[in-house]
């Protein structure tokens, strides 16, 4: 344990530049939902009404957790906040602590942390402190918070403590996982799919008798009832879980070889399969795994949302004067909110088409583009065949939208024509998409250096103007820059072509201007 | 592609510069077909620099490059076709095994040999099933090193080739390399293990600061420097330290020290020869030196040798 504290310090600054955004982000989650359910239900009637809609909507129970948190506005805080929250902190905790051990142990730095002064146990020592004391942080923010816009204090505490705890079970999870597989992607790997049981888990059990619920720890953190029944032995388990996971991390570290892992890695192919065998070969291998989880995401995404369009209509036929707000009326609730969510993850979707554009840059400066481009592939096959994957894989994340969100919509209101209907929506935004990872290869072609602060830059910025471009009241011209904005809003508004062939063949003069720099300039800078 | 059969690539007054900082500054460099030609410089002389420009994969600033006929930037992919290349910086997809990149890489080149590539692999002791983020430094050079050995190319670019390569594998390595002299290919092998240029090289090019400074054949560059003399005579020793080419001398009136060019040897023994030698012993300089005077000193002023 020699060293722990002098490590906890290092790994500290080495999170400063990302841990203060989870906090951030979370805090800011919590008080948007607090101000927003309190506006929204104020009145003890709204939150009856409200629990009746929802026990009658597996769809949201699954996503959300158990009705019963609904008795009380600070309950209906948590219930729609907790689940989601916890998730976000979980793989907080589990990039932080497979970062700084196995992650550290995979790339070689820890050999050299390990020559110094620094016992065997002091790098897991110090991650799991590190990942303590980031949810400690959090619990005391989201506690802070939440009192701040007056919640009661005490369930606040327990509030918190749930806040704390639940995710630290994950950071020993993780713990355990590191010492028991050698690559750090592994690791991250095994206790996200673990994280996601943990989830699955606890939306089964509320959806049925609840007894499944108690096998996860967003269960245990939900069923202190906080604002509602205030309970606070459920806190025991995930203590009592983090306990025995973390003894079982030390006895296993104690019984592996530094760099190595208890579960030995499989082989690999001796030889390569008759498909990796040209750049598009390569670029689906290399991409592949980052796109089916970008899928996976969406298509979840898509459910949630596709599972509350009918509770939606239902709310605002309850509500009518809320139908004033929407774009289309009362008699368009449903089009209004298929169209504002598809566009909301159509933006999504061109996040991905810009990380995968970064992915090809990011081929170039790790060196492995040179190996590539001193054979027969030239830059043109080169590029062609890594922007295949960022063309196709952004059809499949639209496809994805509106599958995951015509299946579910479908479904609650037992109609199959939805499915066509919404997938066929979400692909509008194709070109949309297309032209701002576009926008990412231009500058990978001309400023490669700048490639990434561009593709993100031109991402939020679609975002702002999508999100805040009304109720800011932005001026036209800002909102003109962005292809979102021409796209029509189907299927609000009918589709238009004559937009997206503009905007089809933008995408077309940006790529071949891309490529016009990528072809004179320097390689590998 | 017209130009001479004889020369597989030659290179004159290339220059390039990264911002402010020149990389390449007016190098030379003239590669005969069929020989093994050594490049050799300190650390960020400009070698990977050179070869990355052979590659098309910089483009020069200033000077002529041709290579096996063709223009290097213009006819990138019809040269690559010909040639191979192991960089210096071996990086590989951490997720792919040493089999697949070889077999990927040989596949992109065209024509793989899978006779070939299996020989070096059991040659080079390499398991291809392995996922390249668990290889080590030197198995991952061994990767990059079967799989440019196992292409049946005209040329070969080798950016310090055995770096991270044990005793053993070097020698398995030079095997490889007399092997592809004896088939009449060209080498260009960038490297800083002295043994293994002169074991390999029948010519080396040394540059410095982005310039050539020495070309030739080991035994000519040895001709081109310093042999260390300790000399005792019956009269006393006069003038000798003001001679040309004397360089560090100490003198104590009949015994004398001092380093002198080797082109100006035979002019300072026979001032010594009249003086009655009665004792002398001259050292040949090792290769280190050699190196490390070019290495070190800057040839534009003649001045002092060894590194400083
Ligand atoms: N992308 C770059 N940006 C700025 N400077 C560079 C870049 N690439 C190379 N240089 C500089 O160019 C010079 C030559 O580098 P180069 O890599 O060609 O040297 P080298 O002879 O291969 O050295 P070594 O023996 O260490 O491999 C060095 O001063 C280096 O710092
Ligand atoms: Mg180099």
């Amino acid at each position: 344990m020699t060293g722990t504290l002098g490590l906890l310090r290092f790994m500290l600054r080495r999170e400063r530049r990302g841990l203060p955004w989870w906090l951030l982000g979370v805090a800011l989650l919590w008080l948007t939902q607090s101000g927003q359910s309190q506006n929204l239900y104020g009145t003890p009637e709204d939150l009856a009404e409200l629990r009746s809609t929802a026990e009658g909507n597996a769809a949201v129970v699954v996503m959300n957790g158990p009705a019963r948190l609904l008795d009380s506005i600070g309950g209906e805080i948590v219930f729609e906040m907790f689940g989601f929250v916890a998730v976000v902190l979980a793989l907080m905790n589990i990039f932080m602590v497979g970062r700084q051990t196995r992650g550290d142990e995979e790339t070689g730095r820890a050999e050299l942390i390990r020559s110094a002064r620094v016992g065997r146990r002091a790098p897991l020592a110090a991650a799991l402190a590190l990942a303590g004391a980031a949810d400690l942080a959090a619990g005391v923010i989201v506690c802070a918070v939440v009192v701040a816009t007056g919640l009661p204090v005490g369930s606040s505490v327990l509030l918190g403590a749930a806040t704390a705890v639940v995710p630290a079970t994950f950071a020993a999870l993780t713990a355990v996982t590191a010492q028991l597989f050698e690559s750090a992607r592994s690791v991250y790997g095994s206790a996200a799919a673990l994280l996601g049981g943990a989830f699955a888990l606890r939306a089964a059990g509320d959806a049925g008798s609840g007894a499944l619920s108690w096998l996860s720890p967003i269960g245990w953190g939900q069923r202190i009832y906080p604002y509602v029944a205030d309970r606070w032995w459920p806190l025991l388990l995930p203590l009592a879980a983090i306990a025995v996971l973390t003894t079982m991390a030390v006895a296993l570290l104690d019984r592996r070889d530094f760099g190595h892992g208890l579960v030995a890695p499989r082989p690999g192919r001796p030889v390569a399969s008759a498909a990796f065998s040209n750049a598009y070969g390569l670029a689906w291998r290399l991409q592949r795994t980052a796109l089916t989880g970008w899928l996976a995401g969406l298509v979840l995404l898509g459910l949630a949302y596709g599972s509350m369009g009918d509770s939606m209509q239902q709310y605002v036929d309850d509500h009518p004067e809320i139908a004033e707000f929407l774009p289309g009326g009362a008699a368009r609730v449903l089009d209004s909110y298929l169209a504002l969510t598809i566009a909301l993850s159509a933006l999504i979707a061109s996040a991905y088409g810009v990380s995968s554009v970064l992915r090809t840059r990011g081929e170039e400066t790790s060196g492995h583009a040179e190996s590539v481009l001193a054979t027969r592939t030239s830059r043109l096959r080169w590029l062609a065949g890594h922007l295949s994957v960022t063309l196709a894989g952004t059809t499949l994340a639209l496809v994805a939208i509106g599958l995951g969100e015509g299946v579910a919509y479908a479904l609650s209101v037992s109609d199959a024509t939805q499915v066509p209907r919404v997938v066929g929506a979400a692909l509008a935004y194709l070109p949309a998409v297309w032209s701002v990872a576009a926008v990412g290869v231009l500058a990978m072609g001309w400023l490669p250096r700048a490639a990434a602060a561009a593709g993100w830059t031109v991402v939020g910025y679609c975002a702002i103007v999508s999100l805040f471009g009304d109720s800011f009241d932005l001026p036209g011209w800002t909102r003109a820059a962005s292809p979102f904005d021409h796209t029509p809003q189907v299927p609000l508004d009918a589709l238009d072509a004559a937009p997206l062939v503009v905007l089809t063949l933008i995408t077309g003069a940006l790529l071949a201007a891309g490529y016009a720099g990528l072809r004179r300039r320097d390689i590998g800078y | 592609m017209n130009a001479s059969p004889e020369v597989a690539l030659r290179v004159s007054a290339l220059s390039k510069s990264f911002g402010r900082v020149t990389a390449l500054d007016g190098l030379d460099l003239t590669v005969t077909t069929g020989e093994v030609h050594g490049f050799l410089g300190p650390n960020g002389s400009g070698k990977t620099t050179t070869i990355r420009i052979l590659l098309g994969l910089l483009r020069a600033d200033s000077g002529t490059v041709s290579m096996l006929g063709g223009d290097p930037w213009r006819d990138a992919v019809d040269l690559h076709a010909r040639l191979a290349y192991v960089p210096g910086d071996v990086t590989l997809w951490p997720g792919v095994t040493g089999g697949e990149v070889i077999d990927l890489l040989g596949r992109m080149r065209g024509r793989p040999d899978r006779r070939r590539r299996d020989d070096l692999l059991e040659m080079f002791d390499l398991d291809p099933s392995r996922k390249a983020r668990t290889y080590s430094k030197g198995n991952r050079q061994k990767v990059a090193l079967i799989a440019a050995l196992a292409s049946d190319v005209e040329l070969l670019l080798l950016d310090e080739p055995t770096s991270g390569l044990d005793p053993l594998m070097e020698s398995v390595f030079q095997q490889c390399i007399q092997e592809v002299r004896k088939q009449g290919r060209t080498v260009l092998l960038s490297s800083h293990i002295l043994a293994e240029a002169e074991a390999l090289c029948d010519r080396v090019s040394i540059i410095r600061r982005g310039r050539t400074v020495e070309t030739g054949t080991l035994a000519e560059l040895r001709h081109l420097t310093r042999t260390s003399i300790t000399v005792e005579t019956r009269d006393p020793i006069t003038g000798v330290e003001t001679m040309p080419g004397v360089h560090d001398a100490v003198l104590e009136t009949r015994h004398a020290r001092f380093d002198v060019d080797t082109a100006q040897l035979e002019a300072v023994v026979c001032r010594l020869a009249p003086l009655g030698v009665r004792s002398l012993t001259s050292t040949p300089p090792t290769l280190e030196e050699m190196f490390l005077r070019h290495y070190g000193a800057d040839p534009a002023d003649g001045g002092a040798g060894g590194a400083s």
